[in-house]
């Protein structure tokens, strides 16, 4: 298994292009197509969810505002949380991202089961409309974490709302379990594993946690729906049940989650460093293992959430130190990007000043995650604001920071078009300074004693909240921005061609877009993709490039 | 196409970067005065630091803070300096690469190491401070605080009835805080003692600490809890110990009062009785309908049931007639209800009751 | 454009028999390994509903809990008994398929089949027995909650089995499998000894323990 086989016959095989709009673009097999439906999904929900957390700073501007009632606000913030964590972050890192350029990566003609893939895309809209429906009988309002017993009493959207998280569940673990045969299996020949991009690297682990820790949410989820509908006490301490056994079963899943959402923004971060310093990535071993470590050692952390909630006293210690264990495998990768940095010679393209302030912002989040992992100061920060400051400083600054700088990175090769670097440019310091802006605040707030998830707060805090929704209006506005840029770029923008950045790894080497088959011929690998001073480590890719008068290209051996 | 040599530009630069060990120097000095400034705070300027442990746990903030200062000021300032330094520059060939070096085993060891002993030392500090508060003295007054939808009560050792809204504690005394919830989980948060623990119905958690600065203090839920979790505020009280005397004995008089007086089912307040019934009766009772028996039935819709137009003893639904079934106890095909005296029930007591049982059926 | 999960039938119309034998092969271990990730996570939904049992349980200090006598362990081990003995035979179908019998495949492929409904049988008669005469429902205490979720989900992957066995039956009719080209009767089999395996652990935690 790791070393890819040395004859493929499925690399071999080409099959027919699918004809018809339907089969081409919307009930697609293809994995570039599934990618892009995922990316498209899932940066509609992005803007709801947004939306929604633009009434949350809206209600928050003044301490007793009427702008939404109560329910209203706890609806509002429950949606927020739920939709960016299931229906915006996990698609469009794993089903978005590595759907499309996985597989280029490693130099397959797709996933190991592409059906599979396709009815894991296709669970995705449906789920989120039942998430949505919910509004109609009233949405849940116990936050993305909906803990029993409010939950129990919480309105019908709330069952709703676990039905929603099982489906998008099971496609996120089918996705899990294809990329994992995938990337297992279907390597060219030649790409070892420590030749495998980054990337590839950040998807296996990714993949892993998908698969294994998404089944045990549904197994909480399940319990939650059987207890709200037929009554059978799990969670209720009135008949029997326990609200602490949800949170250990809720959290056992939702920690390793947020590495589902790093992990992937961690591989897109060591792509585009390299292929912007134009050097190695400094470390390439060190990163892929402590990403497998980084995968492992989050599942065992998980009562990190849990320190305040009358769980055994002797259970926080493990947890505290398994927590702060974490931040070493972290470290590594930090340092190792800023290796990459150093000695470079570095294009400050949109996608890499995205890389270079992650870096920052991701760090920040990092460094208040260890001060949230000590039991004692955690007793004073759980349930404030400076928790909800520095999930925004990961999720926002880590992960998103990355995603963006994948668009940047590969729109060119989706669309064949170069987006504005001018407009992106603008983009990067607006999001960077007004990330800042609005989350950092939040920090002083939840020390100083504001809790979390209320629509209401007492007057000291004011004015930084009101600094924190000003400042988050103009965060909004630069997604317009990037909007802006993408439709601009379809009909402006330059062409992209095959290689515009000058990369290495194989998705570079087919045209932009590739065709539906990836790959004329499958490459031999001869060694890993960072190399800038040297040839290019691939036999086999001389037909790539060549177009047949009159289009579409005839793939030796195709029938 | 690709040069044999790498090159970062005019090779003038020394192997880290020009100007980088003036750079040093100055992120070491910016660190410095940073951590200094740090050090040198007293972050009861900040938030008061009302009881012990508060000053142990910001003694562990500043510790950790220090840290926090380092790592981020190496880790933006090198970046910055990094992206600046080894910028390409107008001039070199456009396809000028920097150096070809994949890492240095030496290096890597030493930034695993290094870190790796960083977090040992702030875990260390940190299952320290932890023991402390494993250690915090206590039990010279235990008491409890008791959060329902959506206020908290308290309850102290001398007093018959819960103290609503305003909890009084006596400076420089040992607190022992049981804490517990009566419906949904909430928390009990006050952030000048830096504490909190989430108060989770059937289940008791302690809390234990020493008031040392005499001040209000806000309480506040700290775990989301339902509509009005915002509003959910209390006032901690830190007295003077002759304050705290005073106010118990006011208090108790005040209770004996309200105990003696005759049954006024108009003074009787729902909340108050939500947490009588969960401590008097819901061990027989549910508040659900009729038939959904524990022991005794359901009380959730004592007014309003199509199927129960009358109470047990037959008398016609009012707060009246639910109170005296209350005070007389009942004895039936189901079993037998205590009166008040087994249940240990004042007039008060039963007046909140009264309220909350009719407020239950004023809901669908 | 595709190339593995199905595709290649569907475009070769006549089922895997026409694509060469490195080809088939290759295929073959795709799916076997995304067969056996998928039975690693179906465990991890049992794992979760046991550690929730087990949590349960040990909030309180008699089990079953007072007025429930709990399942018949005489009864539970015989059925249990008959759910192994499927697995075997199962075992024994294979093995009559890969030595070109196929008169015994069937014939062992139905005492599975009917060993299997058996157990189900089996199950329901526990239920009655604990619903009807012992009055502990599944929303009635933390026993309902945790034994009728549990053995449920477990009857149900049960149920599914006799589904997916009962649809190899009619694939094995229509020819679809060779003697070298069977794959879908091996993750038959492994899925039918998954459930063996899981009905090990739940006969333990609430039979035995």
């Amino acid at each position: 298994m790791a070393v890819a086989a040395q004859h493929s016959p499925l690399a071999e095989h080409i099959h027919p292009e699918p004809q018809g709009f339907i089969r081409k673009y919307v009930f697609s097999i293809d994995h570039k197509i599934i990618g892009i439906q995922y990316m498209v999904t899932g940066l509609i929900f992005f803007v709801i969810a947004g939306c929604l957390a633009e009434l949350i700073r809206t209600q928050l501007l003044n301490g007793n505002a009427r702008f939404l009632t109560p329910d209203q606000y706890n609806e509002v913030y429950s949606m927020h949380g739920t939709a960016m964590v299931w229906f915006v972050t996990i698609p469009l890192v794993t089903g978005g991202f590595g759907n499309i350029i996985m597989p280029l990566m490693i130099g397959a003609r797709d996933v190991a089961f592409p059906w599979l893939n396709m009815l894991s895309f296709w669970l995705f809209p449906p789920a989120g409309a039942l998430l949505f429906a919910s509004f109609l009988v009233g949405a849940p309002e116990a936050g993305w974490t909906e803990y029993p017993p409010v939950s129990l009493q919480g309105p019908p959207g709330t069952t709703l709302w676990c039905l929603a998280i099982i489906l998008i569940g099971v496609s996120s673990t089918l996705t899990g379990l294809n990329f994992m045969v995938t990337i297992f299996k279907m390597r060219a020949p030649g790409m070892t594993l420590t030749r495998m991009p980054l990337f590839v690297w950040a998807q296996f682990a990714t993949a892993g946690l998908n698969m294994i820790a998404t089944v045990a949410l549904s197994a909480a989820l399940s319990a939650l729906f059987m207890e709200r509908v037929f009554g059978v006490p799990f969670y209720d301490p009135n008949h029997g049940g326990s609200p602490i056994l949800w949170q250990h079963m809720f959290w056992f899943y939702s920690h390793p989650a947020v590495y589902i959402f790093i992990l992937p923004a961690f591989g897109i971060i060591s792509e585009v460093l390299p292929v912007f310093a134009r050097k190695p990535i400094y470390g390439y071993k060190m990163i892929a293992f402590s990403s497998v470590t980084i995968a492992l050692l989050g599942f065992m952390v998980w009562a990190h959430h849990m320190f305040t909630s009358g769980m055994a006293p002797w259970l926080q210690l493990p947890f505290m130190i398994l927590t702060m264990l974490i931040a070493i495998p972290t470290g590594i990768k930090i340092w190792s990007w800023m290796g990459t940095l150093w000695g470079g010679v570095i294009h400050y393209t949109t996608a890499m000043l995205f890389a270079m302030g992650f870096l920052i912002t991701f760090t920040i989040g990092g460094l208040t995650g260890i001060m949230l992992a000590a039991v004692p100061a955690d007793l004073h920060e759980h349930g404030t604001y400076f928790v909800v400051a520095h999930f925004h400083y990961v999720i926002f600054g880590g992960t998103f920071m990355g995603v963006l700088a994948g668009i940047y990175y590969w729109w060119p090769k989706v669309t064949n078009r170069l987006l504005s670097e001018k407009i992106g440019v603008l983009q990067f310091w607006l999001t960077f300074i007004f990330m800042n802006l609005t989350f950092f605040p939040m920090h002083i707030l939840g020390l100083e004693g504001m809790p979390r998830r209320v629509a209401v707060y007492a007057p000291q805090y004011t004015d930084m909240n009101r600094f924190i929704s000003i400042s988050s209006y103009v965060l909004a506005f630069t997604f317009v921005l990037l909007f802006i840029n993408m439709a601009w770029s379809l009909k402006y923008g330059k062409k992209a061609g095959p290689n515009p950045w000058g990369a290495r790894t194989l998705e570079w080497m087919i045209p932009s877009p590739p065709p539906y088959y990836n790959f004329k011929n499958i490459p031999a690998v001869l060694s890993g993709p960072y190399d800038f001073g040297s040839p290019l480590p691939y036999i086999g890719l001389e037909e790539e490039l060549e177009k047949a008068p009159g289009g579409g290209p005839l793939p030796a051996g195709a029938h | 196409m690709a040069q044999d040599k790498p090159t970062s530009g005019s090779g003038q630069y020394s192997n880290l970067g020009p100007y980088f060990w003036t750079f040093t120097a100055f992120l070491a000095v910016l660190a410095i005065i940073s951590i200094v400034w740090l050090v040198q705070q007293d972050f009861s300027n900040w938030l008061p630091e009302a009881a012990i442990p508060a000053d142990q746990i910001d003694a562990l903030f500043k510790f950790m803070g220090v840290w926090v200062i380092l790592i981020f000021y190496i880790v933006a300032g090198y970046t910055i300096y990094f992206a600046i330094a080894f910028r390409y520059r107008k001039g070199m060939p456009p396809d000028a690469i920097g150096v070809q070096v994949h890492g240095n085993a030496k290096l890597e060891f030493w930034w695993t190491f290094l870190p790796t002993v960083l977090i040992i030392v702030v875990a260390i500090f940190s299952v320290e401070i932890w023991r402390g508060l494993q250690n915090t003295q206590g039990g010279v007054l235990t008491m409890e605080a008791i959060g329902h939808q959506f206020g908290f009560q308290f309850r102290y050792p001398r007093l018959s009835q819960p103290v609503a809204d305003d909890m009084h504690v006596p400076v420089d005394t040992p607190i022992t805080l049981n804490v517990t919830s009566v419906d949904v989980i909430h928390g009990f948060w006050v952030p000048e003692i830096r504490l909190k623990a989430d108060m989770v119905p059937g289940l008791v958690q302690t809390l234990r600490f020493t008031p040392t600065k005499i001040g209000t203090y806000r309480i506040i839920c700290s775990e989301f809890c339902g509509r009005d979790h915002g509003d959910m505020v209390a006032t901690l009280h830190i007295d003077s110990q002759q304050d705290f005397g005073r106010w118990l004995a006011q208090e108790s008089k005040a209770q004996s009062l309200a105990a003696a007086a005759p049954l006024d089912l108009s003074k009787g307040q729902a909340q108050a009785g939500q947490v009588l019934f969960s401590q008097k009766c819901s061990a027989c009772h549910s508040v659900g309908p009729f038939d959904q028996r524990v022991v005794g039935p359901g009380l959730g819709h004592l007014l309003n049931d199509p199927s129960h137009p009358k109470l047990v003893d037959g008398d016609p639904p009012n707060p009246s007639n639910i109170a005296k079934i209350i005070e007389d106890g009942f004895q039936g095909p189901l079993g037998v209800m205590p009166n008040r005296q087994a249940n240990g029930l004042s007039n008060l007591d039963i007046a909140n009751l009264v309220a909350y049982l009719v407020s239950l059926s004023g809901q669908k | 454009m595709a190339v593995a999960g199905g595709t290649l039938e569907h475009e070769h119309g006549a089922g895997h028999h026409e694509m060469s034998d490195a080809l088939y092969e290759e295929i073959r271990g795709h799916r076997l390994l995304g067969f056996t990730l998928f039975l690693i996570s179906d465990c991890i939904l049992f794992s979760a509903f046991i550690f929730a049992y087990l949590y349960l349980r040990n909030t309180i200090d008699h089990w079953p809990p007072p007025g429930i006598e709990g399942p018949n362990l005489l009864f539970g081990a015989l059925n249990s008994v008959v759910l192994f003995g499927s697995g075997a035979t199962m075992h024994y179908a294979l093995e009559s398929w890969k030595h070109g019998n196929t008169k015994l495949f069937y014939r062992w492929l139905g005492l599975t089949l009917f060993l299997g409904l058996w157990f189900l049988l089996g199950q329901g008669y526990e239920y009655s027995d604990l619903y009807y005469r012992q009055h502990a429902t599944w929303a009635g205490s933390i026993f309902g909650a945790s034994f009728f979720t549990l053995t449920g989900l477990h009857g149900f992957h049960v149920f599914v089995g006799l589904i997916y066995l009962s649809v190899v039956w009619l694939q094995t009719r229509a020819g679809v499998y060779t003697r070298q080209r069977f794959f879908g009767l091996t993750a038959a089999t492994l899925y039918w000894h998954f459930v063996d395996v899981i009905w090990v652990f739940l006969f333990f935690l609430f039979y035995i323990f």
